[in-house]
């Protein structure tokens, strides 16, 4: 079978609060193949922030596996761990999360710096990215002075910055009217056709249904139910 | 990995927090300069006695009436010429001479200043080992050179002693009568030195007619190999010689050596001091910086989130920080020596001008570089801590941090 690009078995995330233990996340199984669009629905509380957390490698599991390409990040060290994130993942925040001091050009720039890539590359890359996302006009402009979609624009840039294989959004219209969400959504339809995995983390039953092909809805850190679009209908799946 | 790529971002980070750097680094500089400023002055100070240490004033004992008053004040206390031939046979001792000190008057049109007259012996210039100051313009006095005088450096100068300035074979007031400036002597660096007038024994009598002139102290040239016992020596020889009983001595006799010793002693002790006081402003100023950059690790978790999201390793992090507070240290030592040295610059020019000229700064390529250095290593250091810290958050909760 094939292994898929990124798969959690059995997962559980424990917190501790005081004397209590919170299971954020108990015996998740997740397996995201290359060319998805999976959506990782649930209301908030539902351990979705959390599975996020771990599909991206920004956090260890208390428990069960996670594969990330065939590796199991339990074995990397914090380095290598940053190294592949960077190199794999590119994540889209709600937040955008833009670096305030550098430019847009520059922000995009930054990820490609940490694998080093030279200079004029990532220059040169980051021109493309940015014209990409319509924002040819905005490189030099601190994040401070664009607009929220144009801050998550510049924000899927650079999740694109190295070529990752996954894009991981976490909410990624959930700062933005609607009219500008549906482009920043459109952008993520348009890499997704041509080949890119793309993960959405969402709570809007209707972003998720729209956009992506497979749905896990996720409840008390479960996952509640596997949906798979197959001619425009919602089926369950094993 | 160091790249250029993270200095630069550094770099930008500094800049964009502008206010917040240049507090950071007029924090350190402070300290630097007093550092610097306290070591410039300490090392000249410490130059000063070490160049009297290895010059002819080292082998030099003096003979000077017991008590707080300055020879030739006090009148109840005299050398004489049997004293003085008691001190030369005395075992260790190559030779000895007597001193007169007088205060004199001093006139210039209707002006009278009151200095020091000094008498010394032209074939035995003892005195002038001793103070190792030598004539800078014009000769020495020699024997049988009546009449004249050795001014000190200060009276070439206009308005220092007098409004007008004397030149070489004019003729100069002292006590009513008129003496012929046969030379000067160099700039000592004190008032007083450098105002007094030299003439010699034979001549420093017929200027006070009226009393009987002594000889204020005795200088000696002695086997400096073994000091304190030659000083010992001639301590019992005098004693002898004056019919005094041990501990009641009206005199006492002191090495050179050992007054140098003792001066350098306390001046060293003066420089730990200063320099304890420049340290502990350095301290604070470390602090200041380590409290600014864990702040700035507190105000920018979110981003180093970010950073660690997109792939920046735990390394590249604590470089960042690191170097953020390694350069603002840097920074504020370059800038802290370039204060510091056109301070010492001035305040050195200053004190010449007023005459103090032993108090003059001495700088080495290690006090520059050593200062520089220091701040550079404080700002790492008190930023290293929070650099370490900020580099282990776990991006999870970085990302989560508002």
């Amino acid at each position: 079978m094939n292994p898929g690009l990124i798969e959690l078995k059995e997962v559980a995330k424990y917190y501790h609060m005081g004397e209590s233990i919170v299971k954020a996340v108990d015996g998740m199984n997740i397996k995201v193949h290359d060319g998805d669009f999976v959506a990782i629905m649930g209301s908030s509380g539902s351990g979705k922030s959390t599975a996020m957390n771990l599909v991206g490698s920004l956090d260890l599991a208390t428990k069960g596996d996670i594969y990330l390409d065939g590796i199991n990040i339990e074995t990397l060290d914090e380095s290598d761990l940053a190294q592949i994130r960077g190199k794999k993942i590119g994540f889209i925040f709600q937040q955008f999360n833009l670096i305030p001091n550098l430019t847009a050009k520059e922000n995009v720039m930054l990820p490609m710096m940490f694998q080093g890539v030279s200079a004029d590359d990532r220059s040169s890359r980051a021109e493309k990215l940015l014209k990409l996302v319509e924002l040819s006009d905005r490189m030099d402009h601190y994040p401070g002075q664009l607009s929220g979609g144009e801050q998550q624009r510049v924000a899927i840039a650079r999740a694109l910055a190295n070529d990752p294989d996954v894009i991981l959004a976490d909410e990624p219209t959930g700062n933005l009217d609607t009219k500008t969400g549906e482009k920043v959504m459109a952008f993520l339809e348009d890499f997704n056709k041509k080949g890119k995995t793309i993960i959405m983390v969402t709570h809007d039953p209707k972003l998720a249904h729209e956009h992506a092909k497979i749905i896990y809805q996720i409840k008390d850190g479960k996952v509640e139910r596997k949906l798979k679009k197959v001619n425009k209908k919602w089926k369950p799946f094993r | 990995m160091i790249r250029k790529e993270i200095i630069n971002y550094s770099l930008r980070n500094l800049v964009h927090k502008k206010s917040r750097s240049i507090l950071t680094i007029f924090s350190i500089l402070i300290g630097i300069t007093a550092i610097f400023i306290f070591i410039s002055f300490g090392l000249g100070l410490y130059n000063y006695v070490n160049d009297f240490k290895t010059s002819s004033s080292a082998d030099k004992i003096t003979v000077m009436p017991k008590g707080m008053s300055a020879p030739g004040m006090d009148e109840s206390f005299a050398l004489t010429d049997k004293d003085i031939s008691a001190i030369e046979k005395t075992s260790g001792v190559y030779q000895a001479t007597g001193l007169y000190s007088k205060v004199a008057e001093v006139k210039q049109s209707s002006i009278i200043r009151y200095v020091f007259l000094l008498g010394f012996d032209p074939d035995k210039p003892l005195i002038m080992e001793l103070s190792n100051v030598k004539v800078i313009e014009g000769r020495m006095l020699k024997s049988g050179d009546d009449g004249k005088v050795i001014l000190g450096y200060n009276y070439r100068i206009e308005n220092k002693i007098f409004s007008k300035a004397y030149s070489l074979n004019d003729e100069i007031e002292i006590q009513g009568k008129k003496l012929k400036i046969i030379g000067f002597m160099q700039e000592v660096g004190s008032p007083q030195d450098d105002s007094q007038i030299y003439t010699t024994t034979d001549f420093l009598p017929s200027l006070y007619p009226v009393a009987k002139v002594n000889y204020a102290m005795a200088v000696a040239r002695v086997d400096i190999s073994n000091i304190k016992q030659v000083v010992e020596n001639v301590e019992k020889e005098l004693r002898k010689e004056r019919g005094l009983e041990e501990g009641k001595e009206d005199f006492f006799v002191q090495s050179f050596q050992e007054m140098l010793d003792t001066y350098a002693t306390a001046l060293n002790v003066i420089i730990y001091f200063v320099v304890l006081i420049a340290l502990v402003s350095v301290i604070v100023s470390a602090i200041n910086t380590a409290n600014t950059m864990v702040t700035s690790v507190l105000e920018r978790v979110k981003e180093i989130g970010v950073i660690k999201s997109i792939g920046a390793r735990n390394s590249e992090i604590f470089f960042i920080f690191l170097f953020e507070s390694g350069f603002l240290g840097f920074v504020g030592g370059v800038i802290g020596v370039i204060i510091g040295f056109n301070f010492t610059l001035v305040t050195g020019a200053f004190l010449a001008k007023l005459g103090w000229s032993f108090l003059a700064p001495s700088y080495s390529v290690y006090l520059f570089l050593g200062c520089i250095l220091f701040a550079t290593l404080t700002g790492a250091i008190s930023g290293a801590v929070p650099a370490y810290q900020a580099s282990k958050i776990r991006p999870v909760d970085a990302l989560r941090y508002e």
